[in-house]
């Protein structure tokens, strides 16, 4: 963190939100360049969802300011809102409106607003133009929430979890969605508790837990700034103990779920000393298998639980 | 502003597309209204049972045929004294085989007399037609005649006069309890409401559009029930249309500013029925809708005369009844009871009323 940016498009000072006597965030303080895409990545209940309502200027915070530019979101919301749009992660459109209606409904709520049916092309909704929203799946729904965040050709997006409850098929077509809004200039803010989401999509992301930001940095910087190691995997049912003591080069072992891991810093001494280990011991080195350390590695450095808890 | 309107084209689509609510809308009214002026309109001619000698036929019997007034039965004795008792026939009329003494004759009438006006108006309508018959047999001219004319526009006061005002009434409080109450949670338990709070749309702007949409829907509805009462059903009411028009919005205003107390008191959609019902039950039994608040009994009656749902019945009845006008005396405290409940309802609303 600490670097200070000049041409940042958002920034959180300090913000703060308490339920109670619970800090469901907690003075918390980012800064998001323009044109890229933001995540903030988290397990629920990390205050994710907390922090981008204070951001929308949906919630207000008990401490702390959001700056849009040169906006006080908090003190001015109706001037921010003209230039974000927003995808809540539980937003509900009227039932009995068709979707080229229900954008015609959100864009007459803007001043020169995107052409309807451009942004249904975009959305690829032509073939639900018509329909009513009661009669849509589950991904086009999401895909309209999406077109109803761009109506005003906003240059910041926020989007709360956007793919929660999508199929894979509609999650990667979502995906490509959302590189298109980078690729035309704009910036997003995502927030998710998917591992593989989160990698596909950030330039930056930031590691939330308990309302707090535990890190953040481009991907490569979060995973050089807190494993530089790599990853031995081995089957779980692989007899080793979690001393790594026998095993010179090897860091730790680990068991996790579906694999125990090694972690090392110098794979190659590590990989000598395991095979020497397991002619010693004779042992069958089943599923043995080496790879960088990725996000979800830092994950759980970071807040020692995993993801998907 | 043009927000506004855009919002309220866009929640009159959603109203007019949503017809299970617009079928419950009507639904109620049209059919207490139906039900009860079958109840009303009794038969209007009287139904007489013939009972003569076969093979004769009296001249009274061919005059009376010509009556309008008049249906004519024949049958025999056994049936016609059973069809008097079960008040199929309004009554019997036997008429004897030949003249007794004195050329002067006895046509006995049996009547039914469950129903005691019921009653003597058949044995009046007799009476005199019988009366008449026999002027005509004499031959002389009468010493009096009758001309007699129907008076234009003459109106009876039938049950469903009384009704229609109460059922508007009724209607109007249903529609705004239920819709702000009722439909404006559920929009907020979906989430719909923080959707648009992300807008630059502005909080009143929202508000206006649902409340302005819910007053059209009101009015419509209006319109259809009156037309219905006075067009298919002949009811005959006075419309002045502005007096109507203003304590119509004003009934509905009082019942809207209810609404927002539910609405904001209640977490989510389900939690506002039993609280409307709670509101609504009472007054749609109490208020005057189905029989005056007057044969209450005393103690009660003085409770639901402060009822909202009392003074717009009362209005809307004074008014079509044609006995009261805005500026009649006995229209005041209508007017004034439904201003109380507006502002004070409206001022608990803006307490209680959440956008989450």
């Amino acid at each position: 963190m600490g670097t200070c940016m000049h041409n940042a498009v958002l920034r959180l000072e300090n913000l703060t939100k308490r339920y109670g006597s619970v800090l469901a965030v907690d003075h918390l303080n980012l800064e998001v360049p323009p044109g890229q895409i933001f995540s903030l990545l988290g397990p629920n209940g990390a205050g994710k969802t907390t922090t981008l309502e204070m951001t929308e200027g949906l919630r207000p915070p008990d401490d702390g300011h959001v700056y849009l530019g040169n906006v006080d979101v908090i003190r001015h919301p109706a001037v921010a809102r003209l230039r974000f749009g927003v995808q809540l992660q539980t937003s509900a459109f009227f039932e009995l409106l068709t979707v080229r209606e229900t954008l015609e409904l959100f864009g007459n709520l803007y001043p020169g607003p995107l052409p309807v049916s451009d942004l249904i092309t975009r959305m690829g909704l032509e073939e639900k133009a018509g329909a009513r929203v009661e009669a849509l799946s589950g991904g086009q729904r999401q895909r309209l929430a999406l077109g109803v965040a761009l109506v005003n050709d906003p240059e910041v997006v926020f989007l709360d979890e956007p793919s929660a409850g999508l199929d894979p098929q509609a999650r990667r077509n979502l995906w490509d969605v959302i590189l298109g809004l980078k690729a035309e200039g704009r910036t997003v803010v995502l927030t998710t508790h998917y591992m593989d989401e989160a990698e596909v999509l950030s330039d930056r992301l930031a590691i939330m837990d308990h309302g707090r930001v535990l890190d953040a940095g481009t991907p490569r910087e979060l995973i050089e700034r807190h494993l530089p190691a790599a990853m031995i995997e081995l089957d779980p049912d692989v007899a080793i103990g979690a001393d790594p003591s026998g095993i010179p080069g090897v860091l730790s072992i680990e068991r996790r779920g579906e694999a125990t891991v090694l972690v090392t810093e110098r794979l190659e001494e590590a990989l000598v000393s395991l095979v020497s280990w397991a002619g010693r011991e004779g042992r069958e080195l089943r599923g043995l298998r080496t790879r960088g350390a990725t996000l979800e590695d830092v994950f759980l450095k970071l807040t020692g639980r995993s993801l998907r808890e | 502003m043009k927000a506004t309107w855009t919002l309220l084209a866009a929640l009159i689509r959603v109203t007019v597309r949503n017809r299970q609510g617009l079928f419950w809308t009507l639904f109620f009214p049209v059919v207490l209204m139906v039900v009860f002026s079958f109840l009303g309109n009794s038969t209007s001619h009287i139904n007489i049972a013939v009972v003569e000698a076969p093979g004769t036929s009296s001249p009274v019997v061919s005059v009376l045929k010509k009556s309008p007034g008049f249906a004519l039965h024949r049958m025999d004795r056994t049936r016609a004294l059973a069809e008097v008792r079960s008040g199929q026939m309004d009554a019997a009329l036997f008429i004897p085989n030949t003249r007794t003494g004195g050329g002067s004759s006895t046509l006995t009438l049996r009547y039914n007399n469950a129903n005691l006006i019921a009653g003597q108006e058949t044995v009046g309508s007799v009476t005199a037609f019988i009366a008449q018959v026999n002027v005509a047999l004499s031959g002389r001219p009468p010493a009096y005649r009758i001309a007699a004319a129907p008076m234009a526009k003459s109106r009876a006061s039938t049950y469903l006069d009384f009704l229609l005002p109460g059922v508007l009434a009724l209607m109007v409080m249903q529609n705004s309890l239920f819709g702000i109450g009722s439909g404006l949670t559920r929009w907020k338990e979906k989430g719909i409401l923080r959707r648009f709070r992300v807008t630059p749309l502005k909080p009143v702007e929202f508000l206006g559009a649902t409340v302005l949409n819910y007053i059209a829907v009101g009015f419509a509805t209006s319109v259809i029930i009156i037309g219905l009462a006075t067009g298919l059903l002949h009811a005959t009411v006075v419309l002045p249309l502005l007096a109507l028009f203003l304590v119509l919005l004003l009934g509905m205003a009082c019942f809207l500013a209810i609404g927002f107390i539910v609405a904001g008191v209640a977490k989510t959609q389900e939690a506002t029925i039993p609280i409307v019902n709670l509101i609504s039950f009472p007054m749609m039994f109490l208020s005057g809708i189905f029989f005056p608040v007057s044969s209450l009994p005393k103690t009660l009656s003085h409770i639901v005369h402060y009822f909202p749902l009392t003074y717009v019945a009362g209005a809307l009845r004074g008014l079509m009844s044609g006995q009261l006008t805005l500026v009649s005396g006995a229209m005041r405290a209508d007017l004034l009871g439904m201003a109380a409940w507006l502002v004070i309802a409206g001022l608990i609303a803006a307490r209680v009323w959440r956008w989450e």
